[in-house]
């Protein structure tokens, strides 16, 4: 297993990012963080079109970057997918999937054909990359990436340019691809329900340090971390299977927004909430402003609700009291 | 319509160029990459370099390439024993309009490098390929009817050579005297004004030709980057 490791330093323009990061060599890292927090920077060093100041970058054993090395970015064996496709404009769909698999180490390159299929793309092989459509350019910038035979892929905010229906298609797609060519992951989103949906490993940025960084359920919860979303995004992370969702399947994690989950003192009864999930409060913390945060242990993991003064005292909330929380379906 | 004295004219004409841009064009490709890079130490320089035949008079060219393939040149010595005689010799032409098409040719093909979109080569490079390979694999293919346009537009201009021409390669007919050099032949003879209008219109017509064809190349080469 080939972890991605980094610790750099990089100043450029008055902006500084001091990471140490690591991404481990399976499951899909998120590299999150607001515009501007230095992820796509972070990025092109890891990618090797961006040297660094100081520091060392290792994909396993193998050094990439360190003070006298720079691994040229052909010669590192990681793949990029950028926000646009950055198809080769001269060449069909299929000769820009064959551009990455002729230089593709033999061993280990898919074939281009179970690469089409698995995309979904077999029937637009031989157009011309301008007569694609905005999400199968975005498919046939994965298939050659796929076929490059890459050691670590990394991905830059892949879904920035689709809508709903297909954001959610598409991180369907990277979920089952990170599975089938057993292919480690780190992409970048500034998207917190984008986020959950694929991260097993969490590195969040600020500002060019990290600010909070672990598996994914653990490192979300920090206080570091939820100080980095708006306050209406507060909330956790719940494996999606404990949870009944409108249209997230696949999904690994959902982001359960602590505005959208009700508590109740006793088990209710007869609720059209489909998610109705059992559990003791861990904690009760006063925000600005007056609310409450109340965290919830339940056995799909720690579920924070934010609730009224006055809802608390009318429940007659507190810590080791048990409690239940509800969450609409639509809600997740 | 056209003399026997004309075709010749034409052909060495034709002839002088063609060898010209053949000769300076892997030297201007290769230029016009390098100066189309961002970031290049010493550009500057380099690109002063590129341009310096388009600065200078085009006697001077002539009269330093004399001094340097000349007989008792720097150069001209050693390239005599290998057997190679430059000056007054139609590749003596061929070599003065090359240097001074240089500029203009580096400067359209170098167009066509820039037009390309520098983010593809970082996507190939995220592809396994190395900058030789970049460069043959993308960036000449998206570049190469801007390159074949200035190819065209730097012919065209080679065509109308005349002050290196005539000073290193002199103005022998059939040999070494092409278009603009007849032209000046004739006006040197009293009574040859025809005989100049009808060259001076042959020379008109090929520089259009040439201007025209140049314009449909890069029209094809603008559709290409559109993709």
């Amino acid at each position: 297993m080939n972890n991605l490791s980094a610790r750099v330093g990089l100043t450029q323009g008055g902006f500084t990012l001091e990471a140490d990061i690591t991404a481990p060599g399976d499951g899909i890292t998120v590299l999150f963080g607001p515009s501007g927090a230095g992820k796509s920077t972070l990025l092109s060093m890891l990618a090797g079109l961006k040297r660094p100041d100081s520091g060392r970058i290792a994909l396993g054993s193998r050094v990439l970057d360190d003070g006298a090395a720079h691994v040229p970015a052909h010669r590192r064996g990681l793949g990029l997918v950028f926000q646009d496709a950055r198809l080769f404009p001269h060449l069909t769909a299929r000769q820009n999937i064959a551009y990455a698999w002729k230089r593709a180490p033999p061993a280990t390159r898919p074939a281009i054909d179970d690469v089409a299929g698995f995309f979904d793309i077999a029937g637009r092989l031989d157009r011309p990359v301008e007569r694609l459509s905005g999400g199968e350019k975005s498919r046939v910038a994965l298939a050659r990436a796929v076929a490059s035979a890459p050691d670590f892929l990394l991905l830059d905010e892949p879904f920035a340019a689709l809508d709903g229906v297909r954001r959610r298609g598409f991180i369907r797609v990277l979920l089952d691809m990170q599975r089938r060519f057993s292919l480690p992951m780190l992409v970048v989103t500034h998207d917190i329900d984008d986020a959950a949906a694929l991260g097993s490993h969490l590195v969040a940025l600020k500002d060019g340090r990290v600010a909070a960084a672990g598996e994914f359920a653990a490192a979300s919860a920090c206080a570091a971390f939820q100080a980095l979303l708006d306050r209406h995004d507060h909330g956790s992370a719940v494996p999606a299977q404990r949870l009944r969702s409108a249209g997230h399947d696949g999904a690994r994690f959902l982001w359960l927004r602590a505005d959208h989950v009700l508590l109740s003192a006793e088990a209710p009864r007869s609720i059209s909430a489909r998610n109705v999930l059992a559990g003791t409060v861990a904690g009760i913390a006063r925000e600005d402003g007056g609310s409450l945060m109340v965290e919830l242990a339940t056995g799909a993991g720690p579920i924070l609700s934010r609730i009224t003064e006055e809802a608390r005292s009318e429940l007659a909330l507190a810590e080791g009291k048990p409690a239940w929380a509800l969450v609409k379906a639509h809600a997740v | 319509m056209i003399s026997g004295a004309e075709i010749e004219i034409l052909s060495t004409s034709f002839a002088v160029a063609t060898r010209a841009i053949l000769w300076s064009l892997p030297f201007a490709v290769g230029a016009a990459w390098v100066l189309s890079r961002p970031n290049l130490p010493g550009k500057l320089v380099l690109d002063g370099l590129a341009h310096l035949p388009l600065i200078l008079p085009p006697v001077l060219v002539g009269f330093l390439l004399l001094m340097l393939l000349g007989r008792g040149g720097l150069l001209g010595g050693w390239l005599a024993g290998l057997g190679i005689h430059l000056p007054f010799t139609r590749n003596g032409a061929a070599l003065a309009t090359a240097v001074m098409a240089f500029p203009l040719f580096v400067r359209s093909v170098r167009l066509a490098f820039e037009a390309t979109d520098r983010r593809l080569f970082e996507a190939a490079a995220m592809l396994r390929a190395g900058p030789w390979d970049r460069f043959v694999s993308i960036a000449l293919p998206l570049a190469g009817p801007g390159i074949l346009a200035g190819t065209v537009t730097a012919f065209a201009a080679a065509l109308g050579e005349f002050g290196a021409v005539i000073t290193f390669a002199a103005n022998i007919p059939g040999q070494t005297q092409t278009l603009p050099l007849a032209i000046y032949a004739v006006l040197q003879q009293p009574g040859g004004e025809a005989e100049a209008m009808r060259l001076a219109t042959l020379s008109i017509l090929l520089a259009l030709a040439g201007l025209a064809l140049a314009g449909l190349l890069q029209r094809w080469s603008t559709r290409r980057h559109a993709g």
